[in-house]
């Protein structure tokens, strides 16, 4: 069974000029600890459907969903609001761009982190709330929990925060994580190691994973398939290897040919508009 | 905690600083101002002798930097001369009167932290709803009126109208109160006497509201705005991710990095009640210091003019102390650069 299933998802806001439509039905699905990615510019939709997901942006006003959004067999659209709340930290979990500014600056990480772990155990004990949390950074590699856990976020480094949001966003076990262009505020090799790290506890945990990014090479590196998604349109879907083997779509070979190249060769010429990106859905065959 | 005492030990030295030169210019303006105290003390009908005799009595005829001398060796004394209108030491006039018009501002300064920063939050929470809208227009009718038009306005409603609240004074004339703090209502819970605590307590309600308004509506107003940026920030994405419960996230994770710049404001917003009890304690008839302070100015009590300014100053630079600690441990980041921690 699929542990996430979207059906022709359409997000539109209504303004005071009309209603604008953002997502014009977007399809996928996640089965169970499946990597699946999520590709596409910025403005392309791929942070709206995470939060659409969680039941961040139903909570604003003027926006209209229609479609399906069916996780652990429930439809989480037609959710009661309550129940819908439940989901979120508990079996849905998200991490962020940018994990300093993710974290609140003015509390230390031991109360947040307990605060997480509640979600799950509400009656958890202070003492025993640290203890959890100390394991759980130790399998983030974080060896010396204690000072971490009394320290404020900014007196620790990007890539050691990066490391307690992925603790905390595993930390109750969830079926799906959501992962919102992780670690893209930090430096390469960091965001590298902390992919890894990721990697390895999704795996080790089965959980599903919905990465959203523009990062063609993480993309690669980290999805066993991948969505391409253009202007609020799924345009091209399969096994990432096979998209990256052979780019079928006008748009994802656009989006290939941005990557400018270790090798130099300049930066690559896009258009900004082009009536192939248009083009309707292409979708590769079961992997190989 | 050490850095936090260091930092208040070292604005303590810089205001001493801060209230010599205070004490320099309230001592000229008031020397400066035309009239003459001696003159007015003893009235029309004294002779020109009988005021020269005054004027060396009280130093006048001496050079203003001498004058300035003796001041301050009397200060040193903890002397701050006669008052001509009391004919008492201004000490002990200020010892009367000072504590009455504490009462009144404290009770005035929890009421504006007490009602402001919840409204605030409440409206930052409910943005654009019917109680934002509410709250904004409260509030902005608390900030523009001064606080002596909302004495005058509350003391007509509710005193004169519904007859809810006694109109004036301290407390009702038939308590004999012991004084020992001088705190009406602390002074009647010691005497354990309830009817007169009510009493005093109801004396309180009108001005002390009708002072705290105008801070009332700034610090709502303050904090709704301080919240509605909070809110854009990432870290209250995150904690809505996380499911936390929206109140919760309104009352602490919003809240407490809202209240830093805000805490500022108010702090200066409290130390004006001060400034604006004087008209509020003028409508009350409140046997306070700001009501001691009009009548010696207007009798052109040199030695009483001092005295008060100088102690309003100093409660004024408290005040702004007690703010900047606060500011300082509500802060981690700053609390953590006065220890020399680099993150």
């Amino acid at each position: 069974m699929n542990t996430l299933e979207i059906r022709d998802l359409r997000l539109s806001f209504r303004l005071p000029v009309g209603t604008v439509e953002v997502l014009h039905g977007i399809s996928l699905r996640i089965a169970r600890g499946e990597r699946v990615a999520l590709v596409g510019e910025s403005g392309s939709g791929k942070s709206v459907t995470a939060r659409i997901i969680l039941g961040l942006l139903q909570e604003q006003r003027g926006v209209r969903l229609a479609g399906d959004i069916v996780f652990q067999g429930r439809n989480l659209l037609r959710l009661p609001p309550r129940e819908r709340r439940a989901v979120r930290g508990t079996r849905i979990s998200m991490i962020f761009q940018d994990p300093t500014s993710s974290l609140n600056p003015v509390f230390r990480i031991a109360p947040q982190f307990r605060e997480v772990l509640a979600r799950a155990t509400p009656d958890l004990s202070e003492k025993a709330a640290r203890a959890r949390a100390a394991e759980l950074l130790d399998e983030v590699a974080i060896p010396d929990a204690a000072r971490v856990l009394d320290s404020y976020p900014f007196q620790l480094s990007g890539g050691m925060n990066q490391r307690i949001m992925i603790a905390m966003a595993l930390a109750n076990r969830p079926a799906l994580l959501l992962a919102d262009e992780p670690g893209t505020a930090l430096d390469v090799t960091i965001q590298a190691q902390t992919l890894d790290l990721m990697r390895k506890l999704v795996v080790d945990h089965g959980t599903s994973v919905l990465f959203i990014s523009h990062n063609l090479g993480v993309v690669r590196e980290f999805a066993d398939r991948t969505y391409v998604i253009y202007r609020g349109r799924i345009v091209e879907a399969g096994p990432t290897e096979a998209i990256f083997h052979d780019p079928r779509h006008a748009y994802t070979r656009a989006l290939m040919a941005a990557q400018p190249r270790i090798t130099g060769g300049g930066l690559p010429d896009i258009p900004e508009r082009s009536d192939d990106f248009l083009a309707p859905l292409i979708e590769h065959e079961a992997a190989p | 905690m050490i850095p936090v005492l260091r930092l208040a030990a070292k604005r303590i030295g810089t205001s001493l600083l801060v209230l010599f030169g205070v004490s320099v210019l309230i001592f000229c303006i008031a020397r400066v101002i035309p009239g003459d105290p001696a003159r007015v003390a003893l009235g029309p009908n004294a002779t020109a002798e009988q005021v020269a005799n005054l004027r060396a009595q009280l130093r006048l005829d001496e050079p203003l930097v001498a004058q300035y001398g003796h001041f301050l060796a009397d200060l040193a004394r903890g002397d701050l001369g006669r008052s001509l209108y009391t004919n008492r030491p201004v000490t002990t006039d200020i010892a009367e009167f000072l504590p009455a018009t504490l009462e009144l501002i404290l009770v005035a300064g929890i009421m504006m932290i007490a009602f402001g920063l919840p409204l605030g939050i409440l409206a930052a929470r409910f943005r654009g709803r019917w109680p934002d809208h509410l709250i904004r227009v409260l509030s902005l009718l608390g900030v523009s009126a001064p606080s002596f038009v909302w004495a005058v306005g509350l003391m007509l409603v509710f005193s004169y109208y519904l007859g809810w609240f006694p109109i004036a004074g301290r407390i009702a004339s038939q308590f004999e109160i012991g004084r020992v703090t001088g705190f009406l209502l602390i002074d009647t819970l010691l005497a354990g006497n309830g009817a007169a605590f009510r009493s005093a307590a109801a004396h309180l309600v009108l001005p002390a509201f009708a002072l705290a308004l105008s801070g009332i509506g700034q610090a709502a107003r303050l904090t709704r705005a301080n919240m509605i940026e909070t809110y854009e920030t990432p870290y209250i994405e995150m904690a809505r991710a996380y499911g936390f419960p929206e109140r919760r996230v309104a009352n602490r994770y919003a809240f407490r990095p809202s209240l830093i710049p805000s805490l500022t404001i108010i702090g200066l917003d409290l130390a004006a009640l001060l400034g604006n009890a004087f008209l509020v304690e003028a409508v009350f008839g409140w046997p306070g210091l700001s009501r001691y302070g009009v009548q010696v100015i207007l009798r052109k009590d040199l030695n009483a003019i001092v005295g008060t300014v100088l102690i309003i100053s100093a409660m004024f630079i408290l005040v702004n102390i007690i703010v900047d600690v606060l500011t300082v441990l509500l802060n981690p980041r700053i609390r953590h650069a006065q220890r020399g921690a680099t993150p």
